[in-house]
């Protein structure tokens, strides 16, 4: 995972292919603790090498904009694949709890 | 079983003895059906016949010829299901094949009728085991005839989907998808997967799709209506559904299908101008 100040309060996190999100508490611990620090407003989380969004990483992604939420800081997933676009339609209800951009404002 | 081979061996034998005849009255009734449409040149005509005689002799002279799973039967079908293709590729009519079959048969009957050898048991041996391997040469012909005119039907098809539902990008990061026809749930699966890609590869802000030309809507087309809107806005972009009927309105309601969260306008014109604005992007006449 990498997690990258690309402006003034603004966080780009790339997770990598291995990115582990069982182990999400620690991983939700450790980005807010960075972009905290940072006094971030925005976090960017980029979806490009994701092909499949499996319904456990929605509630990964979910998790993490509500924990970002409550610090203050809003989550947009950027560069969502049209396969795993495709495929979240097809089990998620109501709206998901990060916003969605294309890319990086 | 040991009828059966007599009776192949008794038609291998009259058929190399008479291969010559039976070649050329078949090659000449062959340049009539075919030759006079060109159709197949006199070569090919001359190359069929010379192979199929060939196939048959293999065929009878095989270990079981009876058995219509050997290899020997498999290549002589074979045959006739590629020549099938072939002449039904350069526009021959199927029925011509098949009269062509039955006269192959009739010309084997008759020089089979001129072998005073053969007695009456024989012969009927012979007619029943021939119309055996005939009629399963003619059914191949017709599977061949299917196939082609099952694979024309579906190209015909994917072509008339991807011509009915045209994506095109009307101003930069804009598209539009005028949508014509009935929507049923394969066809809105593949505009779905269309526009997915389409959005992805131009970098698109704002899709208008238009729904003026769309007669009748079910549930479950509505719901990848729904399904295509929320993959729209998942990938950034913003979606803007225009020209929505009246029946089809009344059939979103009365199937409770929410459109809370689609931006929808009445006109395609005013879906433009919605995405003109999102974008921030002035349309004005020159003073």
């Amino acid at each position: 995972m990498h997690l990258t100040e690309i402006g003034r309060g603004v966080f780009l996190l790339e997770p990598s292919l291995s990115l582990d999100i069982s182990a999400r508490d620690e991983l939700i611990i450790t980005v807010l603790s960075i972009i905290q620090q940072s006094q971030a407003d925005k976090l960017y989380y980029d979806l490009a090498d994701l092909p499949l969004i499996d319904p456990l990483y929605y509630q990964w992604l979910n998790m993490l904009a509500r924990a970002c939420r409550a610090v203050n800081v809003t989550m947009a997933c950027i560069r969502m694949q049209p396969t795993a676009a495709f495929g979240l339609t097809s089990y998620m209800e109501g709206r998901p709890d990060f916003s969605v951009e294309r890319g990086v404002r | 079983m040991a009828q059966q081979v007599s009776t192949s061996q008794i038609l291998a034998d009259t058929l190399k003895l008479q291969i010559g005849n039976i070649s050329s009255v078949i090659e000449k009734q062959g340049r009539t059906i075919f030759g006079g449409s060109n159709l197949l040149d006199p070569d090919e005509i001359t190359d069929f016949c010379v192979e199929f005689l060939e196939l048959l002799v293999t065929l009878l002279e095989s270990k079981d010829p009876e058995d219509d799973a050997s290899p020997q039967f498999h290549a002589l079908e074979m045959y006739f299901n590629n020549l099938s293709r072939q002449i039904l590729m350069r526009g021959g009519r199927v029925e011509d094949l098949v009269r062509y079959i039955q006269f192959m048969q009739r010309t084997l009957l008759e020089m089979l009728s001129e072998n005073k050898n053969i007695s009456v048991k024989e012969a009927r041996a012979i007619l029943l085991y021939l119309s055996g391997i005939f009629n399963e040469l003619i059914l191949a012909v017709f599977a061949a005839y299917l196939e082609e005119k099952e694979s024309t039907i579906f190209a015909q098809e994917k072509e008339l989907r991807e011509t009915s539902t045209p994506i095109t990008e009307i101003w930069d990061g804009v598209l539009t998808l005028p949508i014509i026809g009935t929507l049923d749930s394969s066809r809105t699966m593949i505009v779905m997967e269309a526009l997915l890609n389409r959005i992805a590869r131009d970098r698109a802000e704002a899709v208008v799709m238009d729904l003026t030309g769309v007669k009748n809507i079910d549930s479950q087309v509505s719901h990848h209506l729904i399904q295509m809107v929320r993959a729209v806005q998942l990938m950034g972009s913003d979606a803007i559904i225009t020209g929505i009927r009246p029946e089809i309105a009344r059939a979103l309601t009365s199937l409770n299908i929410d459109l809370g969260n689609v931006v929808t306008r009445a006109t395609l014109s005013d879906g433009l101008k919605e995405a003109f604005r999102r974008l921030g992007i002035q349309v004005s006449k020159h003073a």
